[in-house]
């Protein structure tokens, strides 16, 4: 065995390279501007596409002017809905829960702004967008259908993907009306847009049957599996590439019309294919976080103990698909109460389909039910944290199982000390600076699941004294070439330096999906799995071999590390990978490994990370400008496999709660239902400037049951309860609680 | 157009360059050179930051706004051009390993030529040099952090290149009174100072400006004087430019200007271009307004002064003739009494909701001169009359500015849209008086009671 003793939980030991503050080792590549990103790509022959986009939200498309953009001389091929070729499946089914209806030019019909409706194909990127521009499309206009007035209602069977629309448990309305003290809450959230800073992107070659694709992608092999079904071919026909992801933050998960568009135009004009949005194509066929409208209701005893809770949460998706905002169900795993309530219900409005967004769910609804909660403080007159404290869930709310680790606690009090939350006077509008600026203190409670996806790995011992780990990991900025190589490492007992670790690629075996926060954990637990049966290989060569000083050993065992096998009761006794290679005159030796879980802690208990979060927020008196000056924020999410790497994460999830609070909103026009912000300009992301002294604490947390390396995952917890912990010092500082995000200077006016 | 410059130490010359093919484009598509990133082709992300360097610097430039004729007589630096030709790392890109300030990499790009650049120059000003940079992932600490860190380090010798002289191009005037002759002439042509605009309609408005006129070589355009009388800035000095010219006389403008548009965005944009192409949300109208600017109008050899707010006659139409070009923008040597207000909701890189500036001169307590001006209140940049006539001649006083912020009402009637309300637009126009009035009182911040 290498150096994985089992803990008696079943949580193995690993070795020296994890847990370190390894820089990311790609960063050479990144700075000196060599890391290639889709779009870089530029085969032989290259043809250019562009798509136009729909001018209306909702009709017909009655003509293109197809003749004059193919009079362009530089103009190659224009595909509309009249000559597009037919694809192997439709592209208004939905083959697995992880595939969205599409827009493949499959009708004249328009269902949002900003959809394709036709593909320039040219010798230039310029010719293109020329020629696309020649089309000057003509519409049968209906009227656009936006906001939650405007859409259509109706009950989704689910939300989220495969999540329950509706949950209760005990008598709430009982519970609610005998309550001491009752308080509601309504907020609305915007859509959202994930603007990751690489537009999506994919270069096409067909060579006969078989298809290369060079397109940033959190899913590998679920994607090569999707493009071949598209397109009749066998998965193993795709090659699919996508060694760097620019930030995907759940929007480059899933297929797209565009990317299926290319590859139709790559197999029509016989030459390779680009296609590249322009960052105002990002605000439509790309997803985004859908809007909701929530309600909330809680009650309390009079020594603060919440009695009924309920979360009521509306979201929007588009007229043609369901991608329903979990919202509601952020309150089923926080707060103990005896009774909880969340529903959920829908309205289809001219946009394009929501889709997952940086913790889908999760953000939105923690950004309402931290304002109830403060709320509910207030009424009884107890410190936020006091009563957060008193509502402390020991075992999970909803399901009643014990969690696999929390450590909220301990992530309160490390953050509240660091914050200097003990000086917060209880009233608001108490305090100012130096400068006259109104200050306020706020906080939320931060929660993420740790799911898991299937995943497997190979590792390969060569006689050189290296190792070659595989799998298809997706680095979108998270750290995946760095974390999974660390594991990977200590998977088969070598220093980092002498793995080489292969990723990103259709190449390798499948990594599963990096999303849900659950990469590290699946594809780590693979790679770690695949090293050691790789490493169990060589040590049964060693033990069976009379000639090595570890024969005989198999009974006591045997240690790797660095390289080499020890006999666990004997340290003198050691041999080289390399060593037990060459006798055996073999050039290497290889093994697979599968992430996972064991199925029956996932039916026992309930897993989480958990976070606290805390904000200062200074506003001017007279003219509302909000500025967040501090956050800081606590979390413990099982094993830390990469401290920088997992900070950076946290912090980077912290300020998107800042850009939920007081910046993001993607706003359609009423009348014709297109974007009117679809520009980094308009849509505001955080700037330098607004990006306050922001830290990130990791709290250690040991977590037996979650799967046997321990990890959680980092990705998404930060944005929850950053988002509500602002809104909540707004309320400090001014009195005023606000009913939506993000929070207007204009909000603020009595 | 034919060019001639400088990229990554190597010399270029193209001819028949087209006027309006961005650099950003050429780059990834004609020249292969992909580590410049494509993030929003309009200036406002900074992906594809680039290093242009003449004799009177170096600068940013957004590479996606910035047309190829505009690289004449220039050498550029792109990513590939900042480490050593042996693959030695420039101390910004070691530092941004160290400091761990790449996360998915898309922007980095950008962000090193910035940070070199910053580096080059010297400047110490870390946040506002890297303002016109967005990134999605880090938050930008370790961004700030990494550019800290290489800051004592030594600027290495490769990146400084050989002067590099510009081809002629007739298109392309070498002074003002080329220009002259050769606009009167061609009346219909575009004009291109900074691009920063002008680069929009090109790359998002896809519009045909042929043929356009490049200002860049007409030096005595970019020239500013400063005498004992008046302060003078030639229509092609960049906001830079400007903001260091008035730092020490009306700080309050130049603090306004630190947060208008980015390094990038000011380093190619031009008083002149912002005063001309008459946005009613540009930040600049109002300050000027306020100083009492004078703008300087020629055409061929004519040439005719009107006071900066005659300029602005309605929603995107100016007071400016065929073939007529603003020259310069002047104003008169003052007591700084000016105070600044760029309201918005995002700190940086922000179009104003609300710009307001305040000029009011006070004589033995009595406003004796009053002059107000707002961006993002009206279709134009307009001064608030009704408010000024209520306060000149009146004691400063707060009795006075209560009266006088009932005045805002007749001024303007600003329109709600999705950066504030007409209630919040107007709200703040009263409330700009106010805190004009406290802080000239010396009450720090706030019109509320403060406690120390």
């Amino acid at each position: 065995m290498p150096d994985t003793l089992q803990t008696p939980a079943g949580h193995v030991r690993l070795g020296s390279n994890s847990g370190q503050p390894m820089t990311r080792r790609d960063g050479i590549a990144k700075v000196t501007g060599t890391a290639t990103y889709a779009a870089d790509n530029r085969p032989d022959r290259l043809a250019h596409a562009v798509f136009a986009s729909a001018g209306i939200a909702r009709g017909r498309v009655v003509s293109l002017n197809v003749e004059a953009a193919k009079s362009h001389p530089e103009v190659i091929e224009v595909i509309t809905p009249d000559n597009r070729p037919a694809l192997h499946l439709d592209p208004d089914g939905k083959s697995h829960p992880f595939s969205w209806r599409i827009e493949a030019l499959q009708d004249n019909t328009v269902r949002y702004a900003g959809q394709p409706i036709a593909l320039v194909v040219a010798e230039t990127l310029e010719a293109a967008t020329e020629g696309a521009r020649l089309l000057a499309p003509e519409y049968d206009t209906d009227p656009a259908r936006i906001g939650f007035e405007n859409g259509e209602a109706y009950d989704p069977p689910a939300v989220g993907i495969g999540g329950n629309p509706s949950f209760s448990k005990g008598d709430f309305d009982t519970g609610f009306s005998n309550s001491e003290h009752r308080i509601g809450a309504s907020v609305d959230t915007p859509a959202q847009y994930h603007n990751a800073m690489e537009p999506h992107a994919i270069v096409a070659e067909w060579s006969g049957d078989h298809l290369t694709i060079d397109t940033p992608n959190q899913a590998i092999h679920l994607a090569r599996g999707a493009f071949a079904g598209y397109f009749g071919i066998p998965p193993e026909n795709v090659t699919l590439r996508s060694p760097f992801i620019g930030g995907g933050f759940g929007s480059k998960a899933i297929l797209v019309g565009p990317q299926i568009l290319a590859i139709m135009a790559a197999r029509m004009v016989d030459r390779p294919v680009k296609l590249v949005l322009r960052r105002d194509q990002m605000f439509g066929p790309v997803q985004h976080r859908g809007a909701t409208r929530q309600k909330l209701r809680i009650g309390t005893d009079g020594n603060g103990l919440i009695k009924a809770l309920e979360h009521e949460a509306t979201a929007s998706t588009s007229s043609f698909d369901d991608f329903i905002e979990g919202a509601g169900n952020a309150s089923l795993n926080m707060y103990a109460s005896p009774a909880i309530v969340a529903r959920h219900s829908a309205v289809r409005v001219d946009t394009g389909t929501p889709g997952p967004m940086r913790a889908p769910g999760e953000a939105s609804g923690s950004a309402a039910l931290e304002i109830a909660i403060d709320k509910a403080a207030e009424a009884v007159g107890m410190d936020p944290l006091e009563f957060r404290l008193r509502n402390y869930a020991e075992t999970d709310p909803a399901s009643g199982k014990p969690f696999s680790a929390k450590s909220l606690r301990e992530c309160y009090e490390l953050a509240a000390q660091k914050f200097g939350w003990s000086d917060r006077p209880l009233a608001p509008g108490q305090m100012r600076d130096e400068n006259g600026m109104l200050v306020g203190w706020g906080m939320g409670s931060a929660l993420f699941p740790a799911p898991m996806f299937a995943a497997q790995a190979r590792a390969t011992l060569r006689r050189d004294g290296t190792a070659l780990v595989e799998t298809s990991g997706a680095d979108m900025g998270q750290g995946a070439w760095t974390a999974l190589a660390q594991i990977a490492a200590d998977g088969v007992g070598l220093p980092v330096d002498r793995i080489e670790f292969m990723s990103g690629t259709t190449d390798q075996p499948d990594a599963g999906v990096a999303g849900g926060s659950g990469h590290t954990a699946s594809a780590g637990g693979a790679l770690f799995e695949a090293g050691s049966n790789a490493v169990q290989k060589l040590a049964d060569l060693a033990t069976a071999d009379p000639e090595s000083p570890l024969f005989g050993a198999g009974n006591t065992g045997v240690e790797a590390r660095e390289g080499r096998l020890f006999r666990a009761d004997d340290e003198s006794r050691s041999e080289s990978y390399a060593d037990i290679l060459e006798r055996a005159g073999l050039e290497r030796i290889d093994a697979m490994g599968s992430g996972g879980r064991d199925p029956a802690n996932t039916e026992a208990r309930a897993m989480f990370s958990h976070g606290a979060v805390f904000a200062e927020v200074k506003i001017d008196p007279d003219l509302f400008q909000i500025r967040v000056s501090r956050l800081i924020g606590a979390f413990a999410a099982g094993r830390i496999i990469n401290p920088h790497l997992a900070k950076s994460q946290l912090t980077g999830g912290m300020i998107w709660g800042i850009g939920f609070a007081l910046h993001e909103e993607g706003i359609h026009d009423l009348r014709s239902g297109r974007p009117l912000n679809a520009d980094l300009a308009g849509y505001h992301v955080p700037v330098n400037a607004d990006a306050p002294h922001v830290e990130a604490l990791l709290v250690d947390e040991d977590d037996p049951y979650v799967n046997a390396l321990g990890i959680k995952g980092v990705g998404e917890i930060g944005i929850t309860g950053s988002v509500g912990a602002i809104a909540n010092a707004v309320w400090h500082a001014t009195g005023k609680r606000i009913s939506s995000y993000p929070i207007h200077i204009d909000a603020l006016l009595s | 157009m034919n060019i001639t410059f400088l990229l990554n130490g190597e010399t270029v010359e193209l001819a028949d360059a087209d006027a309006t093919t961005t650099l950003l484009d050429w780059l990834r598509e004609e020249r292969g050179l992909k580590g410049t990133k494509e993030g929003c082709n309009e200036g406002d992300c900074g992906a594809c930051t680039v290093m242009v360097s003449d004799e009177n610097g170096s600068r940013a430039l957004n590479a996606c706004i910035l047309f190829l004729p505009q690289l004449n007589g220039k050498s550029l630096r792109t990513v590939e051009g900042i480490a050593a030709p042996d693959g030695r790392l420039h101390p910004v890109q070691q530092a941004m390993i160290d400091d761990h300030g790449s996360q998915c990499g898309f922007c980095t790009p950008g962000f090193i030529v910035s940070m070199a650049t910053a580096h080059r120059n010297g400047a110490r000003d870390f946040d506002d040099q890297l303002a016109g940079n967005l990134c999605r992932c880090t938050g930008y600490a370790p961004i700030i952090r990494a550019t800290r860190s290489a800051a004592d380090q030594p600027v290495p010798d490769w990146i400084t290149d050989a002067p590099v002289t510009a081809t002629a191009n007739r298109f392309m005037p070498d002074s003002s009174d080329a220009l002259a002759k050769l606009y009167e002439a061609n009346p219909d042509a575009t004009l291109v100072a900074g691009a920063t605009d002008v680069g929009l309609w090109v790359t998002k408005g896809l519009r045909d400006i042929d043929p356009v006129i490049f200002l860049a070589g007409c030096s005595d355009l970019k020239q500013v004087s400063i005498d004992d009388e008046t302060l003078r800035f030639g229509a092609m000095a960049d906001m830079n430019t400007v903001r260091a010219a008035i730092a020490d006389l009306h700080p309050s403008y130049a603090e306004m200007i630190r947060r208008y548009g980015s390094v990038q965005v000011r380093n190619a944009a031009t008083i002149g271009g912002n005063i001309a192409n008459g946005s009613p949300i540009g930040d600049n109208p109002p300050a000027l307004i306020a100083l009492g600017a004078t703008l300087h109008l020629r055409k061929g050899d004519q040439r005719r002064d009107l006071p900066l707010e005659a300029f602005f006659l309605d929603y995107g139409k100016q007071d400016r003739r065929p073939g007529e070009f603003v020259e310069a923008v002047s104003f008169s040597r003052q007591t700084d009494r000016l105070k600044c207000y760029k309201i918005s909701k995002r700190f940086d890189q922000d179009i104003s909701a609300v710009c307001g500036c305040f000029n009011i001169t006070v004589a033995d307590g009595v406003v004796s001169e009053a002059r107000i001006a707002f961006g993002g209140m009206a279709g134009i940049p307009k001064r608030a009359t009704s408010v000024e006539n209520a306060l000149i001649g009146k004691p400063w006083s707060d009795d006075t500015v209560d009266t006088a912020r009932a005045g805002f009402d007749e001024d303007f009637a600003p329109l709600s849209d999705m950066r504030a309300s007409a209630t919040y637009r107007l709200e703040t126009a009263r409330a700009l008086l106010s805190r004009y009035f406290a802080e000239d009182r010396g009450v720090a911040g706030s019109v509320l009671e403060v406690q120390p």
